[in-house]
C-alpha cells in the first residue's frame, strides 16, 4: 500500500466515483475535497471534469480555488487535469463564449476543427520525449469531447489523430493534462494514471 | 414485493430468486423453454455434441478429453454414463469435498468411479478455512453452503487450467431448467458471471475477504477463479448436457438406480428420493434456511419441474409442497457440533434470516408463516380438501447406509 | 487512429438484466450489476444499460442503478438509457457517473428538452436511440409505447442533422435476439448517409458485423443477448473480427495458474 495520497478537487462538476476507484485500486490514498487545507495535504491534485467549460470555471472561482491552484503550480505541486479538467488548465476557452482559464498551460481551447465532435478510442502519440508517457506511446484511450487544446507547440506532449491531430496530452513542469478519460480507459488507463502518479510526485 | 405473481401452469413466483419472467398468458420463462424438451429434435443435438466434442477427443491417449465435475448424487451418474459410454470420451472426474458427506453419497461416489472405471482426483479444502468462511456466511447471508458451491464451480476450472484439459462437461444448467433463464437452442457455456451471480450469491472469494474481517487470504484464495488470461491460453470451455440431451433427472436417476445400482433415499421435506442423497444438510438445514430467506424450498423446485414434465398436476404439487415445507429438521445437531455452535445462538442466527415478507413472529419462538405456498389463493378450500399426495419417487436406501448419522471424513483412511 | 466500438447492452425490466426478443419475449438473466461488472473485465468498448419499463410507465430514469454501478468502480465509459424527461434528468445522470445519454421517448415527446440537453451537456454525450425496421421498401421508426409505427419525421432529421445529437443507436427490434437477424437496411436505406450510426438488434454474425464495420456511417455495433451465451463473448467477436478497427481483444491476468505467462 502506497503512502501517496491523491487529491481529487470537489467542485461540485461531474462525477469523481471513476476517478477515485482508479486511484485506490492502483494502491494510492484517495481525498475528495474544495478544501484548501485538505488538498494541501495530499501529494498530487487532481482536477477532474465534465460539461461545459464556463460553468466549470464559475464553480471553481465559487469556491476560491482558481487562486489556490494558480499558486500551488508556481511552486511546482503536481497537478493532472483530466478531459475538461485539462481543457481548465490553458488560458481560455471559445466554449459558449470567451471564458478565461486558470492558465496553468497558456494556450486556448477551440471547437475541434474538422469534425464537431471525438468520440471512442483513439491512440496517442508521443511527439515529445517525457519519461512520463513513454509507456503510453502507441496506446489507446477514450475520448469525448468536442473542443479541444492549441498552444504551443512545447507543450504538446501528445496528439492523436480525427485524423487531423489534435492535442490530446500537455504538460508545463509539474502540470499535466490529458483530453482523453483514463479512467475510462481500462488497463491502458490504470497504467497510465500510474505512471503519471508516480513520476510527478517522485519528480 | 406486493406484486409476486405467480405462474398458471408452475408453482414458481415472479420473486424468484434466479430471475423469472412472465408473458402475456401468464406462463412463466421457465415453462416456456421447458416447452422446448418436446419441440426439439433431440437426435440432431445429439449430433451437435458429438461435433461439438470432436476437436477435443485426444488422438494419442496421453491426456484426458474432458473433466467432469461429480458428486454422489445429482445426474452424476449419467452425467459420467453420456459422457464414457455415449460419447466415447476419457473423462478425469473431479470432486469436491462437502464435508457433509453422508455414507451413502460416498458410497455412491465410489460406486461411480469403480462401475464407470474412471480416474477422479479430490478437492479438500482445510477445515478451519472453510468452518471460517461457513461461520461468517451463516451469520451474514444465512448460508451454509456458499464454500461447497464456490468450491464445486471452481475446482474443475482450476483443474482444467492446471491440467491443460481445456473441456469441461456438466449436466444440466440451471437457470435455463428452472426459470428458462435460456433457451436450449442458445447452447448456453459455463460463465464466471453465472457463478458470481447465482451461485456464490453475488460474492466471489475476493469479495469475501474485503466483507469479513475474519478472513484472509489464505482462507479464500482456493475458491478463486482462474484469470481470462488462463483460461484463454488453455481454452478452457464449461458445456452443458442439458442443450443437447432431453434433460429429465427423474427417468434419469431411475435409469442409472437399475443399470448402475445408484442408490437413493427418502428425505422429510420433499417427495424426490433421487438428488442431494450425498448431503446431511442440503435437503435440511440448508434448505430450511431457503424458505426462512426466499418464503418456498426444494420441495417447490421438484414439484414445479415434475409438473412441467406432466407427472404431477398443479394441485398435487401444491398438495406436496405443503405437505413437505414445514418439516422438521434431522440433522440440525449435527451440524451446531461441526461448526462450534451453541443449540440456541444457532437458532438466533436462523431467525435473523427470516424474510419479513414471508415470517411474523407472533410469540417468542413462534412464528406465522406467508410464504408461496400460502399465497396462491386457495388457502381456504386447501385445508378442507386433503388432496392426493401421488408417491412417484421411490427410495432404495437410507443417508446413513446402516451406519450413524455422521459426517464420512475424506481421507480418513480404514477403519 | 480513431477506432470503432463493440458495445455491450445490459437490457433492464422490472430491476432484473433480460434477454429481450423483439422487444416482446424476456428471459430473466440476473443481476444488472453483475452483468456491467462483467463486461467491464472483458474489455467491452462502452457499455450501454437501457432500462426499458421507465418512460412506459411514467417513472424517470433509474437514479438509483447508476449509483450503485459507480459502487462498482468501473473502468469502462458508461451509456445509460430508459425513461430521460428533461434537461435535468440528463443532467443528473451525468453528475451520477454516466459518460453519454440515450434518449428514445422525449424524441416523440419534447424536442425542445433534446436541444437544451445537447446545448447543457455537448452533442458528444447525447446518443439518440430509433427502433426501425424494413417495410415495403421503407424505413419504419417504432414508437414503442403506443406500439405503433411510422416515416422518420423531418423534425427528427433535422434535430440529427443539425449536430444536436452525435450519434443513433438505430435498432432491428424486430429481430432483437435472432442469431443473424440483423436487416442491413436498417443501416443502408437509413435516411441520413453521413451521422454516426450505432447498429443492433439481431447482431451475432461476424461476417455481418464486418460489413457494417467498413461503412463509414458505422461507428460502432452493440450486442446484447448473445453475450451472455459464452465465456468472453467481447473478446471472441473482437478476435474473429481482427482486420477491422477494432481495439484488440484483452485477457485480464491477476493470479495466474500457469507457470510461464
Amino acid at each position: 500500500m502506497s503512502y501517496t495520497t491523491v487529491g481529487i478537487v470537489d467542485y461540485g462538476i461531474g462525477n469523481h466515483t471513476s476517478v477515485m476507484h482508479s486511484f485506490r485500486d492502483l494502491g494510492f490514498r484517495v481525498r475528495i475535497s474544495a478544501g484548501i487545507k485538505v488538498l494541501s495535504s495530499t501529494d498530487i491534485l487532481v482536477l477532474p471534469g465534465v460539461g461545459a467549460f464556463p460553468s466549470a470555471m464559475h464553480a471553481l472561482h465559487q469556491r476560491d480555488l482558481v487562486g489556490y491552484l494558480q499558486e500551488q503550480a508556481r511552486e511546482q505541486r503536481p497537478i493532472i487535469g483530466i478531459c475538461l479538467g485539462m481543457q481548465l488548465l490553458a488560458s481560455a476557452s471559445h466554449e459558449h463564449h470567451f471564458t478565461t482559464g486558470l492558465n496553468l498551460i497558456p494556450g486556448e481551447v477551440m471547437p475541434l476543427t474538422h469534425s464537431k465532435w471525438h468520440i471512442g478510442w483513439n491512440t496517442v502519440e508521443c511527439i515529445q520525449e517525457d519519461p512520463l508517457l513513454q509507456a503510453s506511446d502507441g496506446e489507446s484511450f477514450y475520448f469525448n469531447h468536442s473542443f479541444s487544446y492549441q498552444g504551443p507547440a512545447e507543450y504538446q506532449v501528445c496528439i492523436s489523430r480525427h485524423p487531423e491531430p489534435l492535442t490530446s496530452v500537455i504538460r508545463r513542469g509539474s502540470v499535466v493534462g490529458v483530453q482523453f478519460h483514463p479512467e475510462k480507459s481500462q488497463a491502458t488507463g490504470r497504467t497510465l494514471l500510474k505512471n503519471l502518479v508516480e513520476g510527478l510526485v517522485h519528480a | 414485493m406486493s406484486d409476486i405473481q405467480f405462474c398458471k401452469r408452475c408453482l414458481y413466483s415472479t420473486i424468484h430468486p434466479l430471475g423469472l419472467t412472465l408473458d402475456e398468458e401468464g406462463i412463466c420463462s421457465g415453462c416456456r423453454i421447458h416447452e422446448e424438451k418436446d419441440s426439439l429434435d433431440w437426435t440432431a443435438r445429439w449430433e451437435m455434441l458429438e461435433r461439438l466434442v470432436k476437436p477435443y477427443r485426444n488422438q494419442d491417449a496421453k491426456n484426458y478429453d474432458c473433466i467432469v465435475p461429480v458428486t454422489g448424487a445429482q445426474d452424476s451418474y449419467y452425467i459420467v454414463h453420456l459422457v464414457k459410454e455415449r460419447l466415447g470420451l476419457n473423462p478425469l472426474l473431479v470432486t469436491y469435498n462437502k464435508y457433509f458427506n453422508t455414507p451413502l453419497g460416498i458410497r455412491n461416489l465410489a460406486n461411480l468411479r469403480i462401475r464407470f472405471n474412471c480416474d477422479i482426483l479430490y478437492q479438500n479444502v482445510n477445515p478451519v478455512s472453510v468452518k471460517k468462511i461457513t461461520r461468517s456466511t451463516l451469520r451474514r447471508f444465512g448460508s451454509i453452503y456458499w464454500p461447497i458451491l464456490a468450491g464445486q464451480t471452481v475446482f474443475p476450472v482450476q483443474t482444467a487450467v492446471r491440467y491443460q484439459i481445456p473441456l469441461i462437461i456438466w449436466g444440466a444448467h440451471q437457470g435455463l431448467e428452472q426459470v428458462g433463464m435460456f433457451s436450449h437452442e442458445h447452447e448456453v457455456e459455463m460463465t464466471r458471471r453465472y457463478r458470481k451471480d447465482h451461485d456464490l450469491m453475488g460474492h466471489e472469494a475476493d469479495d469475501l475477504m474485503s466483507i469479513f474481517d475474519t478472513l484472509q487470504e489464505k482462507d479464500i484464495w482456493q475458491y478463486r477463479y482462474p484469470d481470462d488470461h488462463d483460461l484463454n491460453a488453455v481454452g478452457v470451455r464449461g458445456i452443458y448436457l442439458g442443450n443437447y440431451v432431453r434433460w429429465d433427472p427423474k427417468a434419469q436417476h431411475e435409469q442409472m438406480m437399475r443399470e448402475y445400482d445408484y442408490r437413493t433415499a427418502a428425505f422429510n421435506r420433499t417427495f424426490d428420493c433421487y438428488d442431494y442423497v450425498d448431503c446431511f444438510n442440503y435437503m435440511d438445514l440448508h434448505d430450511h434456511l431457503k424458505l426462512y430467506k426466499h418464503g418456498y424450498s426444494k420441495v417447490t423446485d421438484h414439484a414445479s419441474r415434475e409438473i412441467r414434465f406432466g407427472r404431477l398436476t398443479r394441485n398435487e404439487g401444491l398438495a406436496l409442497v405443503r405437505k413437505h415445507e414445514q418439516a422438521p429438521l434431522k440433522h440440525l445437531d449435527q451440524f451446531r457440533e461441526w461448526l462450534g455452535v451453541t443449540s440456541g445462538a444457532m437458532q438466533f442466527l436462523m431467525d435473523r434470516h427470516r424474510n419479513p415478507e414471508f415470517w411474523k413472529q407472533i410469540d417468542i419462538g413462534k412464528w406465522e408463516f406467508n410464504g408461496w405456498s400460502a399465497r396462491h389463493g386457495d388457502e381456504e378450500s386447501a385445508a378442507n380438501e386433503s388432496p392426493e399426495c401421488p408417491d412417484i419417487f421411490e427410495g432404495n436406501d437410507s443417508l446413513e447406509c446402516g451406519r450413524d448419522a455422521k459426517y464420512i471424513t475424506i481421507g480418513k483412511g480404514w477403519p | 487512429m480513431l477506432k470503432k466500438r463493440v458495445v455491450g447492452v445490459v437490457t433492464i425490466k422490472n430491476g432484473w438484466a433480460v434477454q429481450s426478443f423483439g422487444y416482446r419475449q424476456y428471459l430473466p438473466l440476473g443481476k444488472p450489476e453483475h452483468l456491467v461488472e462483467n463486461l467491464d473485465r472483458w474489455g467491452a468498448d462502452e457499455i450501454l444499460v437501457q432500462v426499458i419499463d421507465r418512460s412506459a410507465n411514467n417513472l424517470g430514469p433509474d437514479f438509483e442503478l447508476l449509483e450503485r454501478l459507480g459502487g462498482l468502480g468501473l473502468e469502462t465509459p458508461l451509456i445509460y438509457a430508459g425513461g430521460i424527461r428533461s434537461e435535468s434528468d440528463g443532467v443528473k445522470l451525468i453528475q451520477l457517473g454516466a459518460d453519454r445519454i440515450v434518449i428514445d421517448s422525449l424524441l416523440h415527446d419534447d424536442l425542445s428538452s433534446v436541444r437544451q440537453l445537447s446545448a447543457r451537456l455537448g452533442a458528444q454525450a447525447l446518443i439518440a436511440s430509433m427502433p426501425l425496421s424494413w417495410q415495403d421498401g421503407a424505413i419504419e421508426w417504432l414508437n414503442y409505447r403506443q406500439r405503433s409505427a411510422s416515416l422518420i419525421s423531418p423534425e427528427i432529421m433535422n434535430i440529427i442533422e443539425s449536430g444536436v445529437i452525435s450519434e443513433v443507436l438505430v435498432t432491428d427490434w424486430m429481430h432483437e435476439g435472432k442469431s443473424g437477424g440483423f436487416d442491413q437496411n436498417i443501416v443502408s436505406q437509413f435516411p441520413l448517409q453521413n451521422v454516426p450510426l450505432i447498429a443492433f438488434g439481431g447482431l451475432n454474425a461476424t461476417e455481418q458485423m464486418a460489413i457494417l464495420l467498413q461503412q463509414s456511417n458505422v461507428s460502432a455495433i452493440a450486442v446484447g443477448n448473445f453475450l451472455s451465451y459464452k465465456e468472453h463473448a467481447i473478446q471472441k467477436f473482437k478476435e474473429l473480427l481482427a482486420d477491422m478497427p477494432l481495439r484488440l481483444a484483452v485477457y485480464e491476468s491477476k493470479w495466474s495458474l500457469l507457470a510461464d505467462v
